[in-house]
Parts: structure tokens; sequence; C-alpha cells
């Protein structure tokens, strides 16, 4: 097991530096320039080039990767052009918001998913299960943006239960956390259910079936145990979306968050923060793979033979 | 403002001990909660000298040698008197007795001596560039002496950028200084910032130098304000209809029929300090013919826009400045205002016939333009009324939208974009030099505008006025010559807007100031 963990982390480290170049190239090649950003009405072009030259903006591309690569290495990420800050402070000022947002909501839609993914499972082709997955379509349906307006306006506006907005208290997260988690319910739930479906069909199913062991204790002991599989592999991809995917939520209740600081510096083009945001994002993302390939293999033995 | 059982019992028990013990025992502990403008999240800092976004916080914490009035007068804050020599090469400010920054150090003319240089070198050292020096005359008298005459200093000097932080703590913090303190000498003092989120501000107890803008001349009536960023609109809205805050600095104009139909919500308006206008590339053709920038030009119906798209919100824009500027009031003849029949003759007169399809054409050629416009509902909403507008006289206009970041690249290109949609806000009559002077050619100089009269005319503009006056003639001179040319179409000139819950603040009657700074808020009592 640990062979593998190390095998897998080993393989990581090819991924991260092409993942690098892409972040970077992507970020360099998009038109704009925060040095607009900077420059003051009446400021000169002079005063301009001299801007690029202290930010090493007129470097030849490959250079200033260098330079940017061989810094993140080290645990520098550089300083914001346009925030004026080192960008290693300013992921670590809104990390927190996007973990707590994340986990949180990552919670609620594995608790809400799973169960409502079993329930419509064994209540297959009955009203609960149409009933269960049509509502649960619905609300993955429903964009972000507009549902979090609509939960401001039930609980905050209506029934005044939650703040509108901000994010000084811990009932400032239920709404947010509702509306990042509710878009993960549908996908989490779908996943289970047929997982399920396709589980009770196996032949060791037939068998308890036939030893007389009792169905509840069937559907929850076994097939939803092997069911949950495929739901940690989907969940382990989440990890990383979850982090940086909930920007239009985190504009609506003016929360802080690594989603909105990455699409505020990006308008900006402030490169060194889009740079530093999306590196954490993708190093969230290799992570949670790796974490999900883990805990498969420490569920399926199945996975684990295959390792050796 | 949010009023608990427990709070209200607290507050008439605060009451009635008050009446009991006579009126200065009531006053007590009142705070408030704004919104800044939307345009204001994400300033990273509070340091005026090094940065290059501030927010509405910026003008509580610091006061400044003068102030602006919304007419664009200058009014003594840090500064009691000033003037300028004949010659303009010497400016000489006296300077108000008694003020003391946060950390307690004095004010005189020795913060000034310092606070100059300190330019030098950073993105704003263009404010102070016609400096030379800077003489202690006395305690409380300084003396600028000029390189060249800058009748524009005051102007500068009004600049929230120009705010006069203490220097013993400027210098202690280093590059720190504005993220994690600030110390001015302003009505109040910051507690806390957190970027992207909040400012808490406290009441400055000492305070007693408000300028003549402000009625109250001591500490603020608000001991505690905090300045929230909440970059959607529509959440500022609840917030300020459910009470969660008191005051919300901007509104979008498309905002103001659902803040208006609110009973306890009241909206105000302050003069502008922008235009919204279409920039004509002169270098590409159909636009390389004046009188076909002239038919585009004079195709905008600028109160059809106006009334439709802004509820009558604002002005009609006819040249380049805000109407509250001096240079703006420019000969009538030259405003360019919406005339479809001269509009339809100088494109015949220039040889384009109308098509079949409504799109004029010469020599087997449609008047089809490219129309560019950035992402934002405003500027698509005013692109596609302006698109439909130009088809009325025959010109066909295909819009691209563009991302704000994207779109200066573009036009760097110099040669693709004919037509564009933009604003700006600035209230200096040097934002003509800005966007048309040859050396700023594809960005900011959209029209790509390089004409040696205007080039003569910015110079004059630019560096050869002595005094205020004379600065204002010659821009007056370089905007209709530049008007004349139609090298852009004014559109829209927008209005300030704000919003506050009368239930909990009240308001001065008049409000002062080029935006809601600290000669107003001073001024804001809490319910």
């Amino acid at each position: 097991m640990i062979s593998f963990f190390i095998k897998r982390l080993l393989l990581l480290i090819p991924v991260f530096l092409a993942v690098s170049v892409v972040i970077f190239m992507i970020v360099h090649l998009v038109p704009g320039d925060p040095i607009d950003n900077l420059v003051q009405i009446n400021s000169t072009p002079e005063q301009k080039a001299a801007l690029a030259a202290k930010y090493g903006l007129d470097k030849p591309l490959y250079q200033q990767y260098a330079i940017w690569l061989g810094k993140a290495l080290s645990g520098d990420l550089g300083d914001a052009i346009i925030l004026r800050r080192p960008v290693v402070d300013l992921i670590a000022l809104n990390l927190p918001h996007s973990l707590a947002l994340g986990a949180l909501a990552l919670a609620f839609s594995t608790l809400v998913g799973i169960g409502a993914g079993a329930l419509a499972a064994i209540y297959k082709d009955s009203f609960i299960d149409r009933t269960t997955m049509t509502v649960i379509l619905l609300g993955s349906t429903v964009p972000g943006f507009w549902l979090g307006l609509l939960l401001i306006m039930l609980f905050a506006v209506q029934l005044g239960w939650f703040p509108v907005s901000g994010a000084r208290s811990w009932d400032a997260l239920v709404l947010p956390v509702l509306t990042v988690g509710l878009g993960g319910v549908a996908l989490v739930a779908r996943v289970t259910r047929v997982a399920m479906m396709e589980t009770a069909r196996k032949d060791f199913v037939m068998m308890l079936h036939a030893k007389g062991v009792p169905p509840w204790q069937i559907e929850l002991r076994h097939v939803l145990r092997h069911a949950l599989l495929p739901v940690v592999t989907i969940l382990s991809l989440r990890i990383g979306w979850i982090l940086g995917g909930a920007v239009t939520v985190e504009f609506v209740f003016a929360r802080p968050g690594l989603g909105s600081l990455l699409i505020t510096s990006l308008n900006q083009r402030d490169y060194p923060v889009v740079q530093g945001s999306l590196l954490m994002l993708a190093i969230a993302v290799m992570l949670g793979t790796l974490l999900g390939d883990v805990v498969q293999a420490a569920m399926d033995p199945r996975v684990r033979e295959r390792i050796k | 403002m949010r009023f608990t059982t427990k709070s209200l019992i607290l507050s008439g028990s605060m009451f009635a001990a008050a009446l009991a013990f006579g009126p200065d025992a009531a006053v007590w502990a009142q705070d408030a909660t704004f919104v800044m403008p939307s345009d204001d999240v994400g300033a990273p800092s509070y340091d005026p000298i090094r940065g290059t976004k501030l927010n509405a916080a910026t003008s509580l914490i610091y006061d400044r040698m003068v102030i602006q009035d919304a007419d664009q007068s200058f009014h003594g804050q840090l500064a009691t008197e000033w003037e300028s020599s004949d010659d303009g090469l010497a400016w000489t400010f006296k300077l108000r007795p008694g003020v003391t920054f946060h950390d307690g150090e004095p004010f005189n003319a020795a913060t000034i001596v310092w606070w100059v240089p300190q330019f030098e070198g950073t993105e704003n050292a263009f404010m102070t560039a016609a400096i030379e020096s800077v003489e202690v005359v006395d305690d409380l008298t300084v003396k600028f002496v000029m390189k060249n005459p800058d009748p524009n200093l005051l102007s500068n000097m009004a600049s929230i950028f120009m705010g006069i932080p203490s220097p013993k703590a400027y210098d202690a913090m280093g590059a720190d200084y504005g993220v994690t303190a600030a110390v001015g000498s302003g009505p109040f003092t910051l507690q806390s910032f957190t970027i992207g989120q909040e400012t808490v501000l406290a009441s400055n107890e000492a305070y007693a130098w408000a300028s003549d803008l402000s009625e109250n001349q001591g500490p603020p009536h608000i001991k505690t304000l905090t300045l929230r960023e909440i970059s959607e609109t529509s959440t500022a809205f609840l917030e300020l209809r459910t009470g969660g805050v008191d005051m919300l600095l901007s509104v979008p104009t498309d905002f103001l029929p659902q803040l208006e139909a609110e009973k306890s919500i009241t909206v105000g308006t302050l003069p502008g300090t922008g235009i919204f206008y279409i920039p004509i590339n002169t270098t590409v053709a159909p636009f390389t013919d004046i009188k076909v920038r002239e038919a585009a030009a004079l195709a905008v119906n600028q109160k059809e826009i106006l009334d439709n798209l802004f509820g009558g919100i604002g002005s009609e824009a006819n040249n380049f400045l805000i109407s509250s500027l001096l240079a703006a009031d420019v000969d009538p003849k030259l405003n360019i205002s919406y005339n479809p029949d001269r509009s339809n003759m100088l494109l015949e007169e220039a040889g384009w016939t109308m098509g079949a399809d409504g799109v004029r054409e010469k020599d087997g050629t449609k008047l089809q333009v490219a129309l560019w416009t950035q992402n934002g509902t405003e500027f698509k909403r005013v692109t596609e009324v302006v698109q439909a507008q130009l088809k009325a006289v025959g010109i066909g206009a295909d819009i691209t939208v563009f991302d704000s970041a994207t779109i200066n690249d573009q036009y760097r290109k110099g040669n693709e974009h004919q037509l564009a949609v933009r604003s700006y806000s600035w209230a200096n009559a040097d934002i003509i030099d800005w966007f048309f002077a040859g050396s700023r050619l594809g960005y900011p100089n959209v029209s790509m505008w390089n004409d040696p009269k205007a080039e003569e005319l910015n110079k004059i503009a630019m560096t050869g006025s002595r005094t205020w006056e004379e600065r204002v003639a010659n821009f007056k001179a370089y905007h209709e010559y530049v008007l004349g040319q139609f090298v852009f179409a004014p559109i829209y000139q927008p209005v300030q807007s704000y919003a506050y819950s009368t239930d909990n603040i009240t308001l001065p009657k008049t409000i002062r100031g080029t935006r809601i700074q600290s000669q107003t808020i001073v001024d804001i009592t809490v319910n």
C-alpha cells in the first residue's frame, strides 16, 4: 500500500510540471495587460514601460516562467502586481474560507446525495424513486447564482433566519453551503442509485437473498458498500472543483475565497495571483485524485490485489 | 443597523438616563454599516502614496490639503489658504493649526516637506512631478517651488491619492503600511481591514478640523462605521432592504426603480464624473472621411438613450467633458447633438447611397462597420441601441463584445476596430489629453487621432498655462478643436446614485463634494 502511494505520488511530479507550463502559458497568452490597471491617467508611456520592467514583464516568456517556477518550488509564488501583497499571503487569507465552504458543501452533498440515491435505488421505479430523482434533478439544474438569490429571498429576507451575505459569523455559511452543496447532491445521488442497482444484480447479492438475509441488511450493508466505490471516485474529483468552483456563490454571498480571488485577479490580469491560485487548485485536484485512489484501494481488496 | 429586543430595552434605558443627566449624556455609541461602490471592491491597501486603487474609506482616514465640492470648487481641508505666484512658479499654502494624526503626531510644515518627495518613483509620481522642492516658510506655511507652472496642482491635491499619512507611522511600517495599519488625520481611525470584505473605522474623537463643506465641525456622529465590499448589486440591495446595511454609496441606474419602490429607502443623486462615448477610429475607412465621422456622430440619439435606457436619470452628453467642468462650456455650435437629416445629407455627399437593405453602399462596398464594446449590461444595452440608431441612417454595424481586460489589447492593434462604446470616469479636462494625445495611439487613444494642430493645442493645454483660468481657456480651445474633427460621438452623462435607509440614518440636506466622502459622512447621524 505504501509503495502504491509513493508510486502515485511520483507520477504527480511530471503532471505538476506540465500543469505549471499550461497555467503559465494560458495566463500570459490571453490578451490583456496588468499594467493597464496600474497606470494612472496622466502617466506617460515611459512610466508604463518602467512598470513593466519593474515586474519583469519585459523579459521573454520562457525566462519569466523559469523565474516563477523556481520561486514556486521554494514556496514563493511572487508578489501580486495589482494587490501588492505576497501571493502566498493572499491565498492563505482566502483558502480557509474556500476550505470551510467546500468541505461543508462536500459533506452535505455526500450525505444527502448518498441517502437520496440509496432511497431511490431501494424503492426503484416507485413513486419515492421518481419524486426523489425529479426533485434532485430540478435542484441541480438551477444555476448557483439564481439558487443563491432564491435562498437569500426565502431564508434571509422573508424568514430572517440567516444573514444575507458576508463571512462574519457561522450562520453566514449556511446558505452558501446549501447553494454549493445542492449542485453536488444530484451527481452523487445519481451515481449512488445506478451503482446500487447494478450491484443489486450481482450473483453475491442473489445468494444473500437466497440465504434469507433481511433485504434492508443486504441493501445497506452489502449493496451500498459496493456501490460507494464509484461515488468515492466522483467525490475525489470534486475536491478541486469545489474549492475553485464556488465563484458565483462567493460573489452572490459577498464571501472571500479562492474562486473570487481568481476571478478578480483574472479580470485585472494580475498574473502572479492567477498563476498561484490556479496552481493551488491544480494541486487540490491532483491530491484529491490521489486521495480517491488511496481510499478506493483501502475499500476494495480487488484494487489492492491489482496493485500487488 | 439591526435592533433586537435587548438592544431596544438597553437603548431605552440609556435614553432615560440621558434625559435625567442632561444633554451631554445623550451621546452613546452609534454604529452604521455602508456598502462601498462596486468599483472600490478589492482595493488592496490604504497607502495613498504607493496605492493605485483606493476605496471610499480612504477619504475618512486621511485629510487632504484641499477638497472639492460637487461644482468642482476647491475648499481648504488641511490648508486654510493658498496662492500662486504670477508666473506660476511658486505656490504658498497656509496650514491648519492644531491638527494631529491618529498616532498623536503633529501636522505641520515639516510633514509637507517629508510628504511630497515620497511620491518619487511611485505610480503616482505625476501628481507631484511639477514640484521642484518644498520650502518651510514657518511652522504652518510651506512654499512649493515649481519646475514649471502647474495650474492643475490644486486638482491633484484634492485627489484621494493625496491623503497625507503620519510620517512616523509611514516610515516605521515600510511596505506593510496601509495593509496592517493606516494613520492619517481624518475623521475616522482604521480599526480593521480585510481585503475584499470590509473595513471597520472608529470615530476620531479628537477631530475638530472639518472643512467648510461639513456642518459638523467636530468628531463624526457615527462612532463605528463598517464599510463592506459587495460586488453583487442584488445582494447589496437585499442587505439594505433587510437592514443588514444602512447605506449603499453607489447604485447602478437600473436598480433605482426597485429601490425607489421601498418605503424606508431614499435614493439620492450627485452629479456624475464620467461620460459614455463612441471613439471613432480615424485611420480606418470609411472614418478617414470626416463627413462619415460627423454623420456617425450625428446619428446617435442621446435623448432616446437617456430616456429609454436610463429612465431619464442623468443627462445627454454633447461633448467630451462632464458638464461641471468649465472647459465643457464650449461654443454651443460645436456640441454634437442628434441630427439625422444632416447625418443622411453628409453620407450622400460622401458618396454613400442607400441600398435596398437599408445599408448604404459606395462603389460596391457596403457601409458596414465594426462596433466594439465590453462586457457589462449597461455597455451591451447602449451598444445595441447605438447599432439601431446607426442603421437608421444607413450605417450597418456588427457588434463584438470583449471582456474589459482584453479589449485594450485589441485596440492596440490599431486597425481592427472602427467604432466602440466606452466610458470614462474623471473630473478633469486633461482627460482629453489621455484619450486623444498622439503619443498614446491604440489605447487609450482609441480614435487613433494624431493631428499636428491637435498636438499643438494639447501641448499648450497641458504645459503652457500659468493660471487656472489660462488652463481652462487652453483646454476649452483644445476641446473645441477635437469636437470639430468628430473623432468621437458623445452619448450619455450618468449621475452618481446612492441609497440609504431613512429608518436608520439621516443625511445632511445638501450633499457636498464630488461623491459621498468625508465632507458628507461626518454629518450623517444614526437615528
